[in-house]
């Protein structure tokens, strides 16, 4: 690896480098009459995330700076609606993640009589590479619209897990809404504006705002660190490591298990945790205790079986006194590919903050973690009952926030979101 | 934003509307004009919009609209001599076509598609001179007297009632005066938007103890409301019902010269919604008899009175709307129901956190399309 790897800012050109994997750089192809937002069209050519594509955008899109993770329940009870609504969001969104307002370069204006079709927030903003990725809960496929025959049998709710002390309010939900882009702004525009489309037939279940990416997913991309301090996703699978991507995230990808549903060819499926750390024990523990949980050095990130960060991690490696240099239960060591039958799992993470508890005065504050995959039972699932049980990490963290989406395969020019779904 | 459900749903006739063949649907243009007798084909690009043929004689019409490949262009209008729209397809991306029909009279239009290079161009109508059957105008002229009428009997209702509940406070009968509160309270704020185009008129009779500058001048229902509740006395609240009567005296006054625009009974129901949601829904405007839920039904019953006097208009510029908002509309009473108990609602202290937000949810997404019909009427760019 280099050791000279891009600033996290405004560094982009990796983005043309994962196209085969279905994310590419799309150029606003808009005829705009309005200079202003034609120029702004044009300048922010160079952060915009194509929209359409064999692959939905913003799982293997290198990640963003920022999170709006909205999840959705359905209030009508007529499938036409929700689809009609998965159209219009489909429209919006391939709008929006060129920069351009809802509705087209006139949706800021339009009748004086009449609410503007666009919300106006995101106005001059380049498009910040946003992406906007959709998922179905397991709740969709109940026998409101029919859908129980298309549910597929990886969409089941998570099984109760250790470490875990869940908010009711923080947890499941019939869609999902994933917005990044490297602006927060953008990525809150975007939200608001497909909850604003699809009020009366959807509403917000829960919300969380991640500020900072805590994983890489592009060999572009420098590691950043969560707010344990330590650099988090170092040995993430990236958008460039295509067999393992189609082996263990994308439905139907080469050595993949076995398709039930057609609809999902090409989908994924995102769990979402939300991981509050007791940053308050965390910040008191020696340097030592914290290196040895997480089984790497703070400052480099190397393996503390290793000198360098990317060095792999040496299971076996003990010490002069034979005690072994990673921890038996440090997290590193539990959650290990090796350690788990050679299991990879796509992470997509947040630090995320919601301000104070409010019980106690401490800060709420965490992990907003996310991971793609195509088996959440033999992955995420089995892991973390594991990590739960085990990881000498749990002791500094909470699970208070689950839930489980089917991401369905991306679409193209003029598609609907819901097309695999409902016809 | 304009919400339509695309519901395949044969339209109610109306005396005005042929029958669409499309409700709302859209459907992938196919080459040419489909060749109707009758039918103008509206094409929309990023150039511009042109009716072919320019020019029809008066009777009925189908208009189809066509987006053939415009990428800035997602609608097309046609807008009469008078500058409102009487018939439009919204949402159309490109290979993307949907009808309108409707009976035209006589006159001068433009067929327009916002966000064009060239946002109109010009339609003409020959032959018969415009006759009441044809456009909306004698709809909407129907709908603002009906509310004129309708303001009318509240305001008479509310002198009425705020008389029988002012007495009951001068005679010091506190348990009677709270019966009678509640009764008083309805008739406002089914008409709420109306005394607050009166500048200081609906502070006096309604402000609530947080709106006012200086609370030793705090007068009008909510002071007198809190002296039942709170305090569990009339004492000293004699001049304070006397004002309140004068004041809603003067309103009554006031209602008899008062006429509407179209756009006032949109922006009246977007309003009384928008009350709902800010202080009705959580309990802020009845904070001592915690009667908010009275009050919520009776600002939907101003909505959707003010709602239903527009219909038979909205009907013909814009049916997939009256659709959405009728079943909003159903949506929010349903909700309410279950609280309803003869002629008063249940407590909001008695609500639930998830009750409340059921309610809540209701009203915002009633809110969201009514807040589009303003614009669908006459008279609201001059606001």
């Amino acid at each position: 690896m280099s050791a000279s790897r891009p600033s996290r800012r405004g560094v982009l050109t990796g983005a043309a480098v994962v196209g085969a994997a279905g994310v590419g750089v799309g150029v606003s192809a808009l005829a705009g009459r309005d200079t202003a937002t034609t120029a702004t069209a044009a300048a922010g050519a160079a952060s915009t995330v194509a929209f359409h594509g064999a692959r939905q955008a913003g799982i293997v899109t290198p990640a963003q700076d920022s999170l709006v993770f909205a999840a959705l329940d359905v209030t009508s009870r007529n499938p036409a609606d929700l689809a009609d609504v998965l159209q219009r969001w489909s429209e919006a969104t391939a709008t929006m993640a060129t920069g351009v307002p809802v509705g087209g370069p006139g949706g800021l204006g339009g009748a004086p009589g009449e609410p503007p079709q666009d919300t106006g927030e995101a106005h001059e903003l380049p498009a910040a590479n946003l992406t906007v990725t959709l998922g179905y809960g397991p709740s969709l496929f109940d026998e409101r619209f029919g859908l129980a025959e298309r549910r597929p049998a990886n969409l089941e709710e998570l099984p109760a897990l250790p470490g875990e002390q869940l908010d009711p309010t923080k947890c499941g939900g019939d869609l999902c809404l994933q917005a990044c882009a490297d602006d927060p702004q953008v990525a809150f525009h975007a939200i608001r504006n497909l909850v604003r489309i699809g009020r009366g037939v959807v509403t917000v279940r829960w919300m969380q705002l991640g500020f900072g990416r805590t994983s890489t997913t592009s060999s572009t991309q420098a590691t950043p660190r969560n707010l344990m301090g330590f650099k988090d996703g170092t040995a993430n699978l990236r958008a460039e490591d295509t067999a393992d991507l189609d082996r263990f995230v994308w439905v139907g990808g080469e050595g993949s298990p076995a398709v039930d549903q057609e609809w999902m060819r090409g989908g994924t499926y995102l769990v979402a945790r939300r991981i509050r750390m007791l940053i308050e024990s965390w910040d008191r523990a020696s340097l030592h205790e914290q290196e040895r949980v997480i089984g790497r050095a703070k400052v480099s990130g190397a393996p503390l079986s290793g000198t360098k960060e990317f060095d792999a991690l040496d299971l076996a490696k003990t010490s002069a006194t034979g005690k072994a240099a990673i921890d038996v239960a440090a997290h590193v060591r539990l959650a290990a590919p090796e350690t788990n039958g050679g299991m990879r799992m796509l992470r997509r993470g947040y630090s995320y903050t919601d301000g104070l508890d409010l019980a106690t005065g401490q800060l709420d504050a965490g992990l907003f973690f996310i991971v793609f995959g195509n088996d959440p039972a033999s992955q995420f699932v089995a892991v973390q009952r594991k990590l739960g049980a085990k990881d000498a990490l749990t002791e500094y963290l909470k699970h208070t926030g689950s839930a489980i989406f089917a991401c369905p395969p991306g679409i193209s020019a003029g598609g609907s979101w819901g097309e695999g779904l409902f016809t | 934003m304009t919400t339509k459900p695309r519901l395949f749903l044969a339209l109610a006739a109306s005396p005005l509307l042929l029958l669409t063949a499309c409700g709302g649907g859209s459907e992938a243009a196919s080459g040419g004009a489909s060749g109707a007798p009758g039918t103008v084909k509206i094409t929309l690009t990023d150039d511009g919009c042109t009716a072919e043929p320019t020019s029809v004689t008066a009777g009925a019409r189908t208009f189809e609209v066509v987006n053939e490949g415009a990428s800035s262009v997602t609608e097309g209008e046609l807008v009469n001599s008078g500058g409102r729209i009487v018939g439009e397809r919204e949402n159309l991306t490109p290979g993307l076509k949907g009808t309108f029909s409707l009976t035209l009279d006589a006159g001068d239009y433009t067929v327009q598609c916002p966000n064009a290079a060239t946002e109109s161009s010009k339609f003409t109508v020959t032959g018969a001179a415009a006759s009441a059957s044809g456009t909306a105008d004698p709809l909407f002229a129907a709908a603002t007297q009906g509310y004129q009428d309708y303001v009318e009997a509240q305001v008479a209702d509310l002198v009425t009632a705020t008389s029988a509940f002012t007495a009951a406070v001068q005679a010091g009968d506190v348990e009677k005066a709270k019966s009678l509160y509640g009764p008083a309270r309805v008739p406002y704020e089914r008409i709420e938007p109306v005394a607050e185009s009166f500048g200081d008129l609906d502070p006096l009779i309604d402000a609530r103890i947080a709106d006012v500058e200086d609370p030793s001048t705090w007068g009008g229902f909510h002071r007198i409301e809190q002296a039942l509740w709170v305090d569990g006395t009339t004492a000293g609240m004699t001049p304070v019902a006397q004002e309140l009567d004068a004041n809603v005296a003067k309103l009554a006054e006031l209602v008899q010269t008062t006429t509407y625009q179209p756009a006032d009974l949109a922006n009246g129901a977007s309003g009384l919604l928008d009350e709902v949601a800010k202080s009705k829904v959580t309990g802020e405007e009845e904070a001592y008899s915690h009667l908010d839920l009275l009050d919520f039904a009776a600002n939907v019953d101003g909505a959707r009175k003010a709602f239903d006097l527009l219909t038979p208009a909205l009907q013909v510029t814009d049916p997939d709307l009256v659709t959405t908002l009728t079943t909003q509309f159903d949506t929010v009473t349903g909700a309410l129901a279950p609280y309803q108990q003869g002629d008063t609602y249940a407590l909001y202290t008695t609500l639930t956190p998830d009750q409340v937000r059921e309610l809540a949810t209701a009203v915002d997404a009633l809110a969201e399309p009514l807040s589009t019909v303003s614009g669908k009427v006459v008279g609201a760019a001059d606001q």
